[in-house]
């Protein structure tokens, strides 16, 4: 047996009732025993349908997709598809963003580990590396002052833990971040010619998250040699 | 310092921060053409997808469809703004995935009239203990198109008006769907 009320119990849990609507099935709930359980139980619908928990996949259906995208055994397509491709338009400052954001994480504890430390010997690379300058200029100066900052960040708490790496790691360290410094330049240099070539944006965007990866691996090492 | 009140929900927010972050370049690389770039996308996202799509479409055929998920999303990843996160992007692709099979097998005017049906039929008492069910195995007894108003609803979380806008109801005739396949998994579930 049901009532008038029984059908918008549902409304009445998810606040879709009207306040005199719901002032009145409140009331009708004081009386009800039979709604009030079914509140209940419906309440406990909703907790379980809330708690459902993913369940892995029985078997990897990336090699069919991978045969059906035509990548199957050529893992990246040759240049002129990727040309032929439609651009995505993701904007470089979202890259910037995204790229300072996935290194923020780790970066931030990192650096808290490290900091406090006195460095005992002058700034890693400071006079000799590049400028690293990754974003592009004419982008928005949020973005370019949070990547710099990020990278800023990340090479403060690499110095403070310079004196733990040991000066084969420190200089296999600076020849590489020179050598991306030196590519992050040459895409940027690029860029400025064609700035909407989707393989050059995806280049720089490589290249930058390499530069941020290699500095925060760098700053792990350096914090687990402490 | 960080308190620990604050300290679990700006750990949160930075894993979802970070997933995006890794998203967002892996994206940009698979719209220039980058399988292995797309591959991490799909690992990344095949768990979450390949249930939405279990739980909405039923079990049968539910890893074909997630397949042609990921066939399309390769296919229109250069129409991807970066307006919302891929994650978003693509399970919104997903549900039009899903949701065009139905529509391939020509039941969508019957559907819901055909759910009434089943949904009145469901019994007013919870069901015995020993015919009770998980609420997987409910879920997959409910008709089709109560059960997408559900987990679309209660799993995933859209608003009605999202919900009657994707599956092309009145938001009225969502608000009951969901009503009654609540009602009806109260009665099968342990």
């Amino acid at each position: 047996m049901t009532d008038q009320w029984m059908d918008r119990l549902s409304e009445y849990l998810d606040g879709d009732l009207a306040p005199g609507e719901r002032a009145a099935l409140e009331a009708h709930l004081a009386d009800c025993a039979t709604c009030r359980t079914t509140l209940g139980e419906i309440r406990g619908v909703i907790s379980r349908a809330h708690a459902l928990v993913d369940q892995p996949l029985g078997r990897d259906l990336w090699p069919g997709i991978a045969a059906l995208i035509g990548s199957a055994g050529t893992p990246v397509v040759d240049l002129a598809a990727r040309r032929a491709r439609k651009r995505v338009s993701f904007s470089m400052p979202q890259l910037a963003a995204a790229a300072v954001l996935l290194v923020a994480v780790t970066a931030g504890g990192t650096s808290l580990a490290l900091r406090g430390s006195s460095p005992a010997r002058p700034a890693l690379g400071s006079g000799e590396r590049p400028v690293a300058h990754a974003i592009p200029a004419g982008l928005p100066n949020k973005a370019e002052v949070s990547y710099d900052a990020a990278v800023n960040d990340l090479e403060r708490a690499l110095d403070a833990g310079r004196s733990r790496l040991s000066p084969k790691t420190i200089q296999v360290l600076e020849k590489n971040l020179a050598r991306i410094d030196a590519a992050i330049g040459e895409a940027r240099t690029a860029l400025q010619a064609d700035p909407a070539n989707a393989y050059l944006n995806a280049h720089l965007a490589n290249t930058m998250q390499q530069k941020l990866e290699l500095l925060r691996q760098a700053t792990q090492l350096a914090g687990a040699q402490s | 310092m960080q308190t620990p009140a604050t300290g679990v929900p700006a750990l949160s927010r930075d894993l979802s921060e970070s997933r995006y972050a890794a998203d967002a370049v892996e994206v940009t690389l698979a719209a220039s053409g980058d399988a292995h770039a797309f591959e991490r996308l799909y690992r990344r996202h095949v768990t979450r997808i390949h249930n939405l799509v279990r739980r909405m479409h039923g079990p049968d055929d539910s890893e074909e469809v997630t397949q042609d998920v990921f066939v399309r999303a390769w296919e229109k990843l250069g129409t991807f703004r970066g307006e919302s996160a891929f994650s978003t992007w693509l399970h919104r692709l997903a549900i039009n995935v899903i949701l065009a099979r139905r529509e391939e097998r020509g039941r969508r005017h019957a559907r819901y009239s055909e759910d009434a049906t089943l949904l009145d039929a469901a019994p007013a008492r919870r069901a015995a203990p020993e015919e009770a069910m998980d609420i997987e195995g409910a879920l997959a007894r409910l008709p089709a198109g109560a059960r997408q108003v559900f987990v679309l609803h209660d799993v995933e979380g859209y608003r009605h008006e999202e919900i009657a806008d994707m599956l092309g109801l009145a938001t009225g005739t969502s608000k009951s769907q969901l009503h009654r396949a609540r009602m009806a998994l109260r009665a099968w579930l342990d």
